[in-house]
């Protein structure tokens, strides 16, 4: 097989990437802006329990993860499939990082935004919705990107719990075609042209947000 | 001294004239913003010069192209003769005709009082340590800050970092003196330690380029004052013809702003 | 079936056993990637074409899973004759992948140091290399401890992945048990847990040494 066809096989893989890493955003979505804004107005004994789990989801290893509740749920009589297991497990490993975004982006805002809404009488929930919510997820907005290359990347480990996405396809060929070096470079060649264009954006989005630097806070 | 590697300066290229500075038709664009306008300006060896001016008017910037932090891109700047080629790119900079004093001190922080002064002397004048230690003590004894010589840059007063700034530029015993507005940062009761300072240099002889918002310095110290506005030169006269009868309206203006 | 917490516990000792394979992993891959980070990011400053070059590895390297990195190199290694252990493998891999991203905290730690600091090496007449070694350079390692402490935590939690190139370490040796007992949940749990608390001691180490830092040094 030539090289562009390798490159085109391992592209097979493409859909169950996108697929998981779609599904993956549903759990993560949720579950930064909940998590984010409750640790952010919470203090205490709650807040403590938020960033439990917060710090669960996001320190645990992602491979584990994955194999653990592949393995461990049925024991305990839940039946997922390999796809919902891996997009809850990467959803919300993703999700925890994405709070801490939402949180960093909450925290810098002007303390006046608040104080000009409570002025004009909006509630508390009110003001985060309209007037703070969507001005940290802009300040943000470069590190959300980030997150999702993350995720995008992250979906490489369903290969080894049975998903037919990109990886598993390369390994599948460099099995039959015996030609590591062509497959394995198109798969990271598959990547790279998946993920380039989604930093490029980013970066775009950077310059014309004028947002806060992306925080790396994790690979 | 002789150790160091002299800098083009001293080897006797150019003419041994008195001049120390001489810019000729300097002109500088930041990108489209046209910052120093044919300036001509002469300073003779031992002179002091006070340069002052509204905020932008270029008269840092001015300093800074002698001291070749910046570049510019027409006229020239000759020192002691010798012609400047804007930045010095040269991977070996070697000993430099002036030390330069910054607004915002630029010690280095991981390193204490002693150190910031014995780097150059090392690294560039490759004196041996405890030579270096001797003539960096020297210095810091000049300018009173001695015992902080063990101290971090952190540890100290604004003042007192100054002052230890401009032991440091001293070490490498510069024939030219340039200073950025140096008082600027300080908290008004730590400027008068440096002005006392720079003032012990200027009876020393010195040459002495200075930047300054401080009128009483000027008039003290200055042979000349040098009124600068959207980068051209205003007026040049000596501080009594400055402040009491100057020539040009603008700087009548520009007086009559500042010493309110 | 139902969990065993007792079988999970028999199984602590032997994969505690192989936690120094796990650190010895992280450090030499932190190491790696410090070297590597650091070369990028000189290189990308160096000049316009080792620039651009610099600029589309350190891009590359971001867009592209480690995952896909470990199989590359163990694949591919020994098709050009460079037979190396799989640990070796394993570290040569993680080195590539986080030396992308800490060339972004080179960068950043550089940009942090007031451009003051060069002007003035350049006034006192410091040579380009002096005031690197000299001024910069440690300034610089001041601004990168605390990003590279973070790093260093996930590296360790990338550590996993390598026994997916059969490296014996904690997951690795979790799967031995596994196929020997034919009981999955139990091995993985416990070396998620063990990883998990590894993770959060470094945290813990990570964020004294913020503190320390965060002190003007006093001699």
């Amino acid at each position: 097989m030539s090289f562009g066809q390798l490159f085109l096989g391992v592209l097979g893989g493409l859909q169950v990437t996108a697929t998981v890493t779609a599904y993956g955003l549903l759990f993560a979505i949720p579950f930064a802006l909940v998590f984010g804004v409750t640790q952010h107005l919470t203090s205490g004994a709650a807040r403590i329990m938020i960033t439990a789990v917060i710090e669960f989801w996001r320190s645990s290893a992602v491979i584990i993860l994955l194999f653990v509740f592949y393995y461990a749920l049925p024991v305990f009589g839940i039946r997922l499939s390999a796809t919902a297991v891996s997009a809850l497990v990467l959803g919300l490993n993703t999700g925890a990082y994405g709070s801490q975004a939402i949180r960093a982006g909450l925290q810098s805002l002007d303390k006046g935004q608040l104080e000009a809404a409570s002025a004009l009488g909006l509630r508390r929930q009110h003001s985060m919705l309209l007037v703070e919510l969507p001005q940290a997820v802009r300040v943000m907005a470069p590190t959300f990107v980030n997150e999702l290359i993350q995720l995008i990347k992250g979906t490489a480990l369903v290969s080894l719990v049975t998903l037919s996405d990109m990886t598993f396809q390369a390994k599948q060929l460099a099995e039959i075609e015996y030609n590591p070096v062509g497959v394995y470079s198109a798969l990271l060649l598959a990547y790279f042209v998946v993920c380039y264009p989604i930093t490029i954006f980013g970066r775009w989005l950077e310059r014309h947000t004028g947002g806060a630097r992306s925080l790396s806070g994790e690979f | 001294m002789s150790k160091a590697p002299i800098s083009e300066i001293e080897t006797g290229e150019g003419n041994k004239q008195s001049k120390a500075i001489e810019i000729a038709g300097l002109d500088k664009w930041y990108g489209k913003f046209h910052a120093l306008k044919n300036i001509e300006l002469s300073v003779a060896t031992g002179q002091r010069v006070v340069l002052c001016g509204p905020s932008g008017s270029g008269k840092s910037t001015l300093v800074r192209c002698v001291a070749q932090l910046e570049g510019f891109q027409g006229g020239t700047i000759r020192v002691f003769g010798k012609r400047l080629h804007g930045l010095r790119q040269d991977a070996s900079r070697g000993r430099p005709f002036a030390g330069m004093v910054f607004q915002q001190f630029n010690l280095f922080p991981h390193l204490t009082v002693l150190g910031n002064c014995t780097l150059a002397l090392r690294r560039v004048l490759k004196q041996p340590a405890p030579t270096a230690r001797e003539i960096a003590l020297h210095h810091l004894d000049k300018v009173k800050v001695r015992e902080q010589a063990q101290k971090f840059p952190a540890q100290l007063s604004g003042g007192q970092q100054q002052r230890v700034a401009i032991a440091r530029a001293l070490c490498l015993e510069p024939r030219i003196m340039l200073f950025d507005e140096p008082t600027s940062a300080l908290d008004p009761e730590m400027v008068k330690e440096v002005l006392d300072v720079m003032t012990d240099l200027a009876k020393g002889g010195m040459t002495m380029v200075c930047v300054t918002h401080e009128p009483g310095f000027a008039r003290a110290i200055a042979d000349e004052v040098v009124l600068m506005d959207e980068g051209r030169i205003v007026e040049v006269s000596p501080p009594d013809v400055f402040f009491a009868a100057p020539k040009q309206e603008r700087t009548r203006q520009f007086l009559a702003k500042v010493l309110q | 079936m139902n969990f065993d917490p007792i079988m999970a516990l028999s199984c602590v000792p032997a994969i505690l056993g192989v936690v120094a394979t796990t650190v010895e992993v992280t450090l030499a891959s932190c190491l790696g990637s410090c070297i590597l980070g650091f070369g990028l990011e000189m290189a990308r400053r160096s000049g316009v074409s080792t620039g651009y070059a610099a600029r589309f590895i350190i891009d590359f390297v971001r867009s592209t899973p480690a995952l896909a990195w470990l199989y590359f190199l163990y694949f591919v290694l020994p098709r050009f004759d460079i037979v190396l252990p799989p640990m070796a493998v394993g570290i040569v891999g993680l080195s590539i992948y986080f030396g992308g991203y800490l060339a972004e905290v080179f960068k950043a730690g550089i940009d942090a140091i007031p451009q003051g600091q060069s002007e003035a090496a350049k006034a006192l007449g410091l040579s380009r290399i002096d005031t690197m070694a000299f001024v910069l350079f440690p300034q610089m390692l001041r601004n990168v401890a605390a990003p590279i402490g973070n790093y260093f935590i996930s590296i360790l939690k990338a550590t996993p992945y390598l026994a997916t190139i059969a490296v014996p370490e904690m997951l690795g040796r979790a799967f031995d048990i596994a196929s020997d007992t034919y009981r999955y949940a139990e091995p993985l749990v416990v070396a998620g847990v063990l990883l998990l608390l590894l993770a959060l001691a470094a945290a813990q180490l990570v964020r004294l040494l913020e503190r320390k830092l965060a002190h003007p040094s006093r001699r």
